[in-house]
Protein backbone atom coordinates (compact mmCIF):
# COMPACT_ATOMS: atom_id res chain seq x y z
CA UNK A 1 0.00 0.00 0.00
CA UNK A 2 2.84 2.46 1.11
CA UNK A 3 4.79 1.64 -1.88
CA UNK A 4 2.10 2.20 -4.45
CA UNK A 5 0.87 5.62 -2.35
CA UNK A 6 5.16 6.71 -3.12
CA UNK A 7 4.35 5.76 -6.67
CA UNK A 8 1.03 7.95 -7.03
CA UNK A 9 2.97 10.93 -5.48
CA UNK A 10 5.80 10.30 -8.08
CA UNK A 11 3.68 10.30 -10.81
CA UNK A 12 1.70 13.29 -9.85
CA UNK A 13 5.21 15.35 -9.17
CA UNK A 14 6.24 14.33 -12.55
CA UNK A 15 2.75 15.95 -14.01
CA UNK A 16 2.59 18.78 -12.24
CA UNK A 17 6.42 19.65 -12.42
CA UNK A 18 6.38 18.53 -16.61
CA UNK A 19 3.34 20.97 -16.48
CA UNK A 20 4.97 23.89 -14.76
CA UNK A 21 7.80 23.55 -17.23
CA UNK A 22 5.56 24.04 -20.29
CA UNK A 23 3.94 26.88 -18.88
CA UNK A 24 7.39 28.24 -17.95
CA UNK A 25 8.80 27.99 -21.17
CA UNK A 26 5.88 29.16 -23.05
CA UNK A 27 5.43 32.64 -21.01
CA UNK A 28 9.38 32.92 -21.45
CA UNK A 29 9.21 32.40 -24.68
CA UNK A 30 6.02 34.75 -25.49
CA UNK A 31 6.24 37.41 -22.57
CA UNK A 32 10.26 37.31 -21.91
CA UNK A 33 11.79 36.93 -25.61
CA UNK A 34 12.04 39.70 -27.85
CA UNK A 35 12.39 38.51 -31.21
CA UNK A 36 11.80 42.24 -32.73
CA UNK A 37 13.70 44.30 -30.37
CA UNK A 38 13.05 47.92 -30.16
CA UNK A 39 15.90 49.82 -31.98
CA UNK A 40 17.82 53.32 -31.21
CA UNK A 41 16.82 54.39 -34.71
CA UNK A 42 13.90 53.27 -36.36
CA UNK A 43 15.81 52.12 -38.95
CA UNK A 44 13.60 50.21 -41.63
CA UNK A 45 14.64 47.67 -44.23
CA UNK A 46 11.43 47.47 -45.88
CA UNK A 47 12.87 50.99 -47.56
CA UNK A 48 16.06 50.05 -47.73
CA UNK A 49 16.27 47.09 -49.35
CA UNK A 50 13.02 46.57 -49.77
CA UNK A 51 11.73 49.66 -51.91
CA UNK A 52 14.78 51.04 -52.96
CA UNK A 53 16.76 47.98 -53.74
CA UNK A 54 20.05 48.42 -52.43
CA UNK A 55 21.86 44.96 -51.89
CA UNK A 56 22.41 43.54 -48.97
CA UNK A 57 26.16 43.64 -49.43
CA UNK A 58 26.09 47.69 -49.92
CA UNK A 59 25.85 47.55 -46.09
CA UNK A 60 27.28 44.32 -44.73
CA UNK A 61 30.20 44.70 -46.18
CA UNK A 62 32.05 41.80 -44.73
CA UNK A 63 30.33 38.95 -45.28
CA UNK A 64 32.17 37.61 -48.03
CA UNK A 65 35.69 37.94 -46.12
CA UNK A 66 34.88 37.81 -42.56
CA UNK A 67 33.24 35.94 -39.75
CA UNK A 68 30.72 38.76 -39.18
CA UNK A 69 28.54 40.30 -41.81
CA UNK A 70 29.23 43.53 -40.37
CA UNK A 71 26.98 46.41 -38.92
CA UNK A 72 27.74 49.63 -41.35
CA UNK A 73 29.46 52.76 -38.78
CA UNK A 74 27.89 55.82 -39.09
CA UNK A 75 29.90 57.12 -41.57
CA UNK A 76 28.17 54.72 -44.87
CA UNK A 77 24.63 56.21 -43.33
CA UNK A 78 25.92 59.55 -43.57
CA UNK A 79 27.44 58.74 -47.54
CA UNK A 80 24.11 59.02 -48.61
CA UNK A 81 21.97 61.31 -45.53
CA UNK A 82 23.74 63.79 -46.01
CA UNK A 83 21.58 64.69 -49.01
CA UNK A 84 18.81 62.34 -48.89
CA UNK A 85 15.98 63.06 -46.61
CA UNK A 86 17.66 65.43 -44.66
CA UNK A 87 14.36 66.77 -43.24
CA UNK A 88 13.09 63.86 -41.59
CA UNK A 89 13.68 63.99 -37.66
CA UNK A 90 15.14 59.92 -37.90
CA UNK A 91 18.12 61.41 -40.19
CA UNK A 92 18.13 63.89 -37.97
CA UNK A 93 18.53 61.59 -34.99
CA UNK A 94 21.48 60.34 -37.29
CA UNK A 95 23.15 63.38 -37.80
CA UNK A 96 23.27 63.85 -34.05
CA UNK A 97 25.16 60.61 -33.55
CA UNK A 98 26.91 62.01 -36.94
CA UNK A 99 28.18 65.37 -34.74
CA UNK A 100 28.72 63.77 -31.79
CA UNK A 101 30.72 61.17 -33.16
CA UNK A 102 29.27 58.07 -31.38
CA UNK A 103 27.98 55.02 -32.67
CA UNK A 104 24.88 54.01 -32.93
CA UNK A 105 24.19 51.47 -29.96
CA UNK A 106 21.98 49.36 -32.22
CA UNK A 107 20.74 45.95 -30.80
CA UNK A 108 21.82 43.11 -31.81
CA UNK A 109 18.96 40.39 -32.64
CA UNK A 110 20.74 37.45 -34.43
CA UNK A 111 23.38 36.63 -31.15
CA UNK A 112 24.51 33.44 -31.38
CA UNK A 113 26.50 32.13 -27.57
CA UNK A 114 29.89 32.68 -26.87
CA UNK A 115 30.77 29.23 -27.33
CA UNK A 116 29.52 28.91 -31.07
CA UNK A 117 32.26 29.58 -34.11
CA UNK A 118 30.07 30.58 -36.94
CA UNK A 119 31.82 32.24 -40.38
CA UNK A 120 29.12 34.04 -42.45
CA UNK A 121 32.24 34.34 -44.76
CA UNK A 122 31.72 30.16 -45.33
CA UNK A 123 28.08 29.75 -45.70
CA UNK A 124 28.00 32.42 -48.34
CA UNK A 125 30.59 31.19 -49.95
CA UNK A 126 28.33 28.17 -50.15
CA UNK A 127 26.06 29.62 -51.99
CA UNK A 128 23.58 30.56 -49.08
CA UNK A 129 21.30 33.53 -49.43
CA UNK A 130 20.94 35.70 -46.88
CA UNK A 131 16.91 35.24 -46.84
CA UNK A 132 17.53 31.51 -46.13
CA UNK A 133 18.33 32.38 -42.24
CA UNK A 134 17.37 35.75 -41.93
CA UNK A 135 13.99 35.47 -43.55
CA UNK A 136 12.51 38.25 -46.02
CA UNK A 137 14.45 41.36 -44.69
CA UNK A 138 13.33 43.31 -47.42
CA UNK A 139 9.68 43.63 -46.09
CA UNK A 140 10.52 44.18 -42.30
CA UNK A 141 10.08 47.40 -41.48
CA UNK A 142 12.21 46.27 -38.02
CA UNK A 143 14.38 43.34 -38.27
CA UNK A 144 13.19 40.23 -36.40
CA UNK A 145 14.46 36.78 -35.52
CA UNK A 146 13.02 34.26 -37.79
CA UNK A 147 14.83 31.23 -37.08
CA UNK A 148 15.88 29.87 -34.19
CA UNK A 149 19.54 29.84 -34.47
CA UNK A 150 19.80 26.18 -32.60
CA UNK A 151 21.94 23.61 -32.47
CA UNK A 152 18.88 21.23 -33.93
CA UNK A 153 18.37 24.06 -36.55
CA UNK A 154 22.13 24.27 -37.96
CA UNK A 155 22.25 20.70 -37.79
CA UNK A 156 19.44 20.29 -39.85
CA UNK A 157 20.28 21.76 -42.73
CA UNK A 158 24.42 20.91 -42.38
CA UNK A 159 22.56 17.09 -42.50
CA UNK A 160 20.22 18.42 -45.73
CA UNK A 161 23.07 19.35 -47.57
CA UNK A 162 25.65 16.53 -46.65
CA UNK A 163 28.02 19.24 -45.59
CA UNK A 164 32.04 17.85 -45.38
CA UNK A 165 32.66 17.63 -41.45
CA UNK A 166 28.90 19.40 -40.84
CA UNK A 167 28.56 17.57 -37.53
CA UNK A 168 31.36 17.50 -36.05
CA UNK A 169 31.28 19.22 -32.39
CA UNK A 170 34.33 20.95 -33.35
CA UNK A 171 33.24 22.38 -36.81
CA UNK A 172 31.37 24.60 -34.92
CA UNK A 173 32.05 24.91 -31.17
CA UNK A 174 35.43 26.25 -29.93
CA UNK B 1 14.80 -4.67 -30.32
CA UNK B 2 16.71 -4.58 -33.57
CA UNK B 3 16.69 -0.84 -32.94
CA UNK B 4 18.03 -1.09 -29.38
CA UNK B 5 20.71 -3.66 -30.82
CA UNK B 6 21.96 -0.79 -33.57
CA UNK B 7 21.70 1.77 -31.13
CA UNK B 8 23.95 -0.41 -28.83
CA UNK B 9 26.26 -0.97 -32.05
CA UNK B 10 26.77 2.37 -32.68
CA UNK B 11 27.40 3.06 -29.20
CA UNK B 12 30.06 0.01 -28.98
CA UNK B 13 31.58 1.37 -32.06
CA UNK B 14 32.34 4.58 -30.49
CA UNK B 15 33.69 3.46 -27.20
CA UNK B 16 35.87 1.53 -29.56
CA UNK B 17 39.56 3.43 -30.13
CA UNK B 18 39.38 4.75 -33.55
CA UNK B 19 36.18 4.59 -34.18
CA UNK B 20 36.36 7.28 -37.79
CA UNK B 21 36.60 4.99 -40.67
CA UNK B 22 37.83 7.76 -42.50
CA UNK B 23 40.40 10.47 -41.21
CA UNK B 24 41.54 13.79 -43.34
CA UNK B 25 44.65 14.08 -41.23
CA UNK B 26 46.28 12.51 -38.49
CA UNK B 27 48.20 15.91 -36.15
CA UNK B 28 51.09 14.94 -34.63
CA UNK B 29 54.06 16.21 -32.68
CA UNK B 30 57.66 15.35 -32.45
CA UNK B 31 59.43 16.43 -29.40
CA UNK B 32 63.59 16.65 -30.14
CA UNK B 33 64.69 15.97 -25.96
CA UNK B 34 68.01 17.15 -27.40
CA UNK B 35 66.54 20.66 -28.00
CA UNK B 36 64.71 21.48 -25.34
CA UNK B 37 66.34 23.24 -22.72
CA UNK B 38 63.21 23.93 -20.56
CA UNK B 39 62.11 27.60 -20.80
CA UNK B 40 58.79 26.93 -20.45
CA UNK B 41 57.73 29.43 -23.04
CA UNK B 42 55.80 27.11 -24.35
CA UNK B 43 53.88 27.07 -21.16
CA UNK B 44 53.17 30.53 -21.71
CA UNK B 45 52.36 30.58 -24.62
CA UNK B 46 49.44 28.09 -24.25
CA UNK B 47 48.48 30.06 -20.67
CA UNK B 48 48.12 32.77 -23.11
CA UNK B 49 46.59 31.06 -26.28
CA UNK B 50 44.02 28.74 -24.85
CA UNK B 51 42.84 31.30 -22.28
CA UNK B 52 43.75 28.82 -19.39
CA UNK B 53 43.05 30.33 -15.98
CA UNK B 54 45.89 31.05 -13.12
CA UNK B 55 44.58 29.25 -10.12
CA UNK B 56 47.05 30.71 -7.77
CA UNK B 57 49.06 28.85 -5.15
CA UNK B 58 46.64 27.73 -2.66
CA UNK B 59 44.81 25.60 -5.44
CA UNK B 60 48.53 24.59 -7.08
CA UNK B 61 49.23 23.23 -3.15
CA UNK B 62 46.38 20.88 -3.47
CA UNK B 63 47.79 19.10 -7.47
CA UNK B 64 45.20 21.81 -9.26
CA UNK B 65 47.45 23.47 -11.32
CA UNK B 66 45.98 24.13 -14.77
CA UNK B 67 48.79 23.92 -17.40
CA UNK B 68 47.64 21.85 -20.80
CA UNK B 69 51.51 21.50 -21.05
CA UNK B 70 53.76 21.06 -18.41
CA UNK B 71 57.63 20.46 -18.44
CA UNK B 72 59.04 17.55 -16.08
CA UNK B 73 62.60 17.36 -15.16
CA UNK B 74 65.07 14.72 -14.42
CA UNK B 75 67.78 14.72 -12.77
CA UNK B 76 69.79 11.83 -13.28
CA UNK B 77 73.18 10.67 -11.67
CA UNK B 78 75.03 11.96 -8.37
CA UNK B 79 76.70 15.03 -7.61
CA UNK B 80 78.99 16.43 -9.52
CA UNK B 81 78.14 14.21 -12.30
CA UNK B 82 74.76 15.46 -12.74
CA UNK B 83 72.79 15.56 -15.77
CA UNK B 84 69.30 17.28 -16.37
CA UNK B 85 66.66 16.38 -19.03
CA UNK B 86 63.18 18.19 -19.36
CA UNK B 87 60.19 16.11 -21.16
CA UNK B 88 57.63 18.83 -21.92
CA UNK B 89 54.38 16.77 -21.74
CA UNK B 90 51.05 18.02 -23.30
CA UNK B 91 47.47 15.61 -24.68
CA UNK B 92 49.48 12.75 -26.65
CA UNK B 93 46.35 12.80 -28.45
CA UNK B 94 46.43 9.11 -28.60
CA UNK B 95 44.57 7.22 -31.34
CA UNK B 96 43.37 4.29 -29.03
CA UNK B 97 42.34 6.96 -26.08
CA UNK B 98 41.93 5.35 -23.16
CA UNK B 99 39.99 8.26 -21.92
CA UNK B 100 37.22 8.36 -25.20
CA UNK B 101 36.46 4.78 -23.63
CA UNK B 102 34.79 5.95 -20.02
CA UNK B 103 32.88 9.26 -20.69
CA UNK B 104 29.42 8.37 -20.10
CA UNK B 105 28.53 11.54 -22.27
CA UNK B 106 30.18 11.06 -24.87
CA UNK B 107 32.01 14.41 -24.10
CA UNK B 108 35.08 13.45 -25.32
CA UNK B 109 35.40 11.70 -28.38
CA UNK B 110 37.83 10.75 -31.80
CA UNK B 111 37.16 13.56 -34.64
CA UNK B 112 38.13 12.92 -38.27
CA UNK B 113 41.77 14.69 -37.81
CA UNK B 114 43.04 12.06 -35.71
CA UNK B 115 42.45 14.34 -32.80
CA UNK B 116 41.22 13.50 -29.23
CA UNK B 117 38.98 16.19 -28.59
CA UNK B 118 37.12 17.79 -25.52
CA UNK B 119 33.07 19.11 -26.29
CA UNK B 120 33.09 21.53 -23.39
CA UNK B 121 29.66 21.88 -23.17
CA UNK B 122 28.65 18.28 -23.49
CA UNK B 123 31.11 17.57 -20.20
CA UNK B 124 29.32 16.83 -16.88
CA UNK B 125 32.48 16.50 -15.23
CA UNK B 126 32.74 12.68 -13.93
CA UNK B 127 36.52 13.20 -14.00
CA UNK B 128 36.85 9.63 -15.85
CA UNK B 129 38.53 10.46 -18.27
CA UNK B 130 41.13 12.27 -16.42
CA UNK B 131 41.16 9.09 -14.50
CA UNK B 132 42.02 6.63 -16.97
CA UNK B 133 44.05 9.00 -18.89
CA UNK B 134 48.11 7.33 -18.57
CA UNK B 135 49.77 10.50 -18.94
CA UNK B 136 47.94 12.68 -15.98
CA UNK B 137 47.35 16.01 -18.61
CA UNK B 138 43.36 16.36 -18.40
CA UNK B 139 42.76 19.55 -15.97
CA UNK B 140 39.74 20.05 -13.79
CA UNK B 141 38.19 23.51 -13.65
CA UNK B 142 37.17 22.87 -9.94
CA UNK B 143 35.60 26.66 -9.65
CA UNK B 144 34.51 29.03 -12.32
CA UNK B 145 37.90 30.82 -12.52
CA UNK B 146 37.57 34.66 -13.41
CA UNK B 147 40.42 36.74 -14.90
CA UNK B 148 41.57 39.48 -13.06
CA UNK B 149 41.47 42.76 -14.71
CA UNK B 150 44.13 43.22 -16.81
CA UNK B 151 44.03 39.85 -18.18
CA UNK B 152 40.46 39.50 -19.23
CA UNK B 153 40.88 41.70 -22.14
CA UNK B 154 43.80 39.52 -23.22
CA UNK B 155 41.39 36.64 -23.26
CA UNK B 156 41.41 34.90 -27.03
CA UNK B 157 37.79 35.03 -28.66
CA UNK B 158 38.45 31.93 -30.81
CA UNK B 159 38.98 29.71 -27.83
CA UNK B 160 35.69 29.54 -24.97
CA UNK B 161 36.46 30.26 -21.48
CA UNK B 162 35.37 27.16 -19.34
CA UNK B 163 33.19 27.10 -16.87
CA UNK B 164 33.26 25.32 -13.05
CA UNK B 165 32.86 21.51 -13.41
CA UNK B 166 34.49 21.18 -16.83
CA UNK B 167 37.15 18.96 -18.21
CA UNK B 168 39.81 20.30 -20.47
CA UNK B 169 42.80 19.70 -22.16
CA UNK B 170 45.42 19.98 -24.70
CA UNK B 171 43.25 20.23 -28.14
CA UNK B 172 46.57 21.04 -30.20
CA UNK B 173 45.40 24.36 -30.98
CA UNK B 174 42.27 23.24 -32.78
CA UNK B 175 41.18 26.97 -33.69
CA UNK B 176 44.22 27.58 -35.32
CA UNK B 177 43.86 24.32 -37.13
CA UNK B 178 40.38 25.49 -38.18
CA UNK B 179 41.75 28.93 -39.05
CA UNK B 180 44.22 27.16 -41.17
CA UNK B 181 41.57 24.81 -42.53
CA UNK B 182 38.87 28.35 -43.15
CA UNK B 183 42.70 29.91 -45.30
CA UNK B 184 43.17 26.83 -47.66
CA UNK B 185 39.41 26.24 -48.64
CA UNK B 186 39.24 29.96 -49.45
CA UNK B 187 42.22 29.61 -51.47
CA UNK B 188 41.11 26.27 -53.03
CA UNK B 189 43.71 24.71 -51.41
CA UNK B 190 44.41 21.28 -49.25
CA UNK B 191 46.22 22.58 -45.63
CA UNK B 192 49.89 22.27 -46.66
CA UNK B 193 53.22 21.36 -44.22
CA UNK B 194 53.60 24.64 -41.76
CA UNK B 195 50.52 26.10 -42.46
CA UNK B 196 49.24 25.25 -39.05
CA UNK B 197 51.36 25.93 -35.96
CA UNK B 198 50.42 25.17 -32.26
CA UNK B 199 50.99 28.02 -29.89
CA UNK B 200 53.96 25.93 -28.02
CA UNK B 201 55.78 24.89 -31.26
CA UNK B 202 55.37 28.69 -32.50
CA UNK B 203 56.74 29.81 -29.34
CA UNK B 204 59.78 27.15 -28.78
CA UNK B 205 63.19 29.13 -28.91
CA UNK B 206 65.17 26.43 -29.80
CA UNK B 207 62.47 24.32 -31.95
CA UNK B 208 61.92 21.38 -30.68
CA UNK B 209 58.85 20.77 -31.51
CA UNK B 210 57.45 20.38 -34.61
CA UNK B 211 53.75 20.29 -35.36
CA UNK B 212 52.20 18.47 -38.86
CA UNK B 213 50.07 15.66 -40.57
CA UNK B 214 51.17 11.98 -40.00
CA UNK B 215 49.31 10.78 -42.84
CA UNK B 216 51.18 13.16 -45.21
CA UNK B 217 54.36 11.20 -45.93
CA UNK B 218 56.40 14.05 -46.74
CA UNK B 219 55.72 16.24 -43.57
CA UNK B 220 58.41 17.35 -41.44
CA UNK B 221 57.21 15.47 -38.84
CA UNK B 222 56.83 11.91 -40.19
CA UNK B 223 60.41 12.76 -41.71
CA UNK B 224 61.33 13.43 -37.79
CA UNK B 225 59.30 10.72 -36.86
CA UNK B 226 61.70 7.75 -38.84
CA UNK B 227 64.19 9.03 -36.78
CA UNK B 228 66.32 6.39 -35.03
CA UNK B 229 65.77 7.95 -31.45
CA UNK B 230 62.35 8.52 -31.56
CA UNK B 231 59.92 6.73 -28.78
CA UNK B 232 56.48 7.25 -27.16
CA UNK B 233 55.71 7.82 -23.85
CA UNK B 234 54.29 4.76 -22.21
CA UNK B 235 53.78 2.52 -25.38
CA UNK B 236 53.21 -0.66 -23.52
CA UNK B 237 50.01 0.41 -23.02
CA UNK B 238 49.33 0.58 -26.82
CA UNK B 239 47.28 3.61 -26.47
CA UNK B 240 48.74 5.00 -29.59
CA UNK B 241 49.74 8.63 -28.82
CA UNK B 242 50.59 11.09 -31.94
CA UNK B 243 53.57 12.65 -30.24
CA UNK B 244 56.74 11.41 -30.47
CA UNK B 245 59.22 12.00 -28.50
CA UNK B 246 63.15 11.74 -30.04
CA UNK B 247 65.60 10.62 -27.44
CA UNK B 248 67.80 12.96 -25.72
CA UNK B 249 71.64 11.87 -27.04
CA UNK B 250 73.45 14.99 -26.74
CA UNK B 251 75.43 13.93 -23.93
CA UNK B 252 75.66 10.81 -23.89
CA UNK B 253 79.05 9.43 -22.72
CA UNK B 254 80.00 13.31 -22.13
CA UNK B 255 80.08 12.54 -17.77
CA UNK B 256 81.19 8.72 -17.54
Amino acid sequence: MKVADAVKQIIGLAVVGGACFVIGYAVNITYFYDRTPVQPIEFSHKIHAGDNQIPCKYCHLYVERSRVSGVPNVQRCMGCHKIIKTDSPLIQKLTAYWDNKEPIPWVKVHNLPDYVRFTHKRHIKAGLQCQECHGDVASMSRITKVSSLKMGWCLSCHEKKSVKNGKDCWTCHK
Amino acid sequence: MSVLKSIGGKLKSYRTGGNQETADHRWGMVVDLDRCNGCEACVVACYAENNLPVVGEADCAVSRAFSWIRIERYVEGEYPNVKTGFIPIMCQQCGKAPCETGCPVYATYHNQDGLNVQVYNRCVGTFTCATYCPYDVRRFNWRSYKPQAPLDEQLNPDVSVREMGVMEKCTFCIQRIVAAKDKAKDENRAVKDGDVRPACVQSCPPGALVFGDLNDPASEVSKLAKSPRRYRLLEELNADPSVIYLKRVADEGKNE
